[in-house]
């Protein structure tokens, strides 16, 4: 494919024709039931021969990925919108009308199904200290141990204070692997679509604490999710759970992939 | 640099996961491929260090006698 240099078309996301999307920067792309939220941007810029470099810079990088998604937050505040994966660029209007019309129908279903609903997440970590004060102390082999370390001294007392840790270690995994569904099906009994996504390495998640559930959510009643995470905050409070919510979100974990499969 | 901003980084990952491996996959004349996911990944790396770097930065600083 060879892209010629010029204006081509940058695709955020798609709303339903007639939103009001109230945003200087972005064009509205109508095309029969449907509308893409876009934006004229330079081709060379994403042209398939610079663009691997350009993904390895990380300043263009963000700068590219926090537009991505200020554009579709802005939008989201009027309009429910089906968010396009980063960095989907039509070379002409022609192109990009030529798509929204033959994929109507098929992004006129997925804007049925967040239609008046927003993602939500939920991320819950454990507390290692707050888990062994509250909630490992019930298993008794635990709690006869750390008794004995307090009462140990010199080589020994180090022995048993490394047996004790990987024991609450154990129990840590155990405990975060029993609670994850149950807290998991809690939030989405209160929600119109949910998935459990893969869980993040301390240094996504910006915690040293073990994150044990990362959920999504897709909530078109805003307070009635609300009521039901502080109820499972205050449940779990003494088990050293806690529960992290990011979002309103643009609905990117309830789209299809790939349209027509879903 | 605050915590704040090492809080606007970690964010930006958050971020970068939804919108590199969410959102609707629709036949752009340009788009993103696997290959240029993994490429997206190496440059996260780059931010990543620089967290990393202001991580030990704050640690230095709290050494010396606290933060701005």
């Amino acid at each position: 494919m060879s892209v010629e240099d010029g204006p081509g078309w940058y695709l955020y996301g798609v709303v339903a024709a007639g939103s009001a999307v109230d945003d200087g920067d972005v064009s509205l792309v109508s095309e029969g039931p449907v509308a893409g939220v876009a934006s004229r941007v330079p081709l060379e810029e994403f042209d398939p021969s610079v663009l691997p470099e350009r993904l390895g810079d990380a300043a263009w990088l963000e700068q590219k990925i926090r537009a991505h998604e200020q554009v579709l937050e802005d939008v989201l505040r009027s309009a429910s919108v089906v968010p396009c994966r980063f960095c989907t660029v039509y070379q002409t209007e022609d192109e990009l009308r030529r798509f929204l019309s033959e994929r109507g129908s098929d992004l006129s279903a997925a804007l049925a199904h967040v239609e008046g609903r927003v993602e939500l997440g939920v991320k819950a970590f454990v507390d290692r200290e707050r888990f062994m004060t509250g909630g490992a102390i019930r298993n008794d082999a635990i709690r006869e141990l750390s008794e004995r370390v307090a009462q140990s001294e010199g080589g020994r007392a180090y022995l048993e204070a490394r047996r004790l840790d990987q024991l609450i270690t154990d129990e840590l995994m155990q405990f975060k692997d029993e609670i994850a569904e149950p807290l998991h099906e809690r939030l989405a009994g209160a929600s119109d679509d949910a998935v459990r996504l893969n869980l993040q390495r301390p240094e996504v998640s910006g915690r040293d604490d073990e994150m044990l559930l990362n959920g999504a959510y897709l909530v078109s009643d805003q307070p009635r999710f609300g009521t039901a995470l502080r109820e499972l905050g205050a449940e779990h409070r003494d088990s050293g759970v806690e529960l992290e919510l990011t979002g309103p979100w643009p609905p990117y974990n309830f789209v299809p992939a790939v349209l027509g499969a879903a | 640099m605050s915590s704040r901003d090492l809080q606007h980084q970690v964010t930006l990952l958050e971020l970068v996961d939804r919108v590199l491996n969410k959102g609707v996959v629709l036949s752009g004349d340009i788009t993103l491929s696997v290959a240029d996911v993994d490429l997206v990944y190496v440059g996260l790396r780059v931010l990543l260090s620089s967290v990393a770097t202001l991580e030990e930065q704050n640690a230095a600083a709290i050494a010396q006698g606290g933060l701005r």
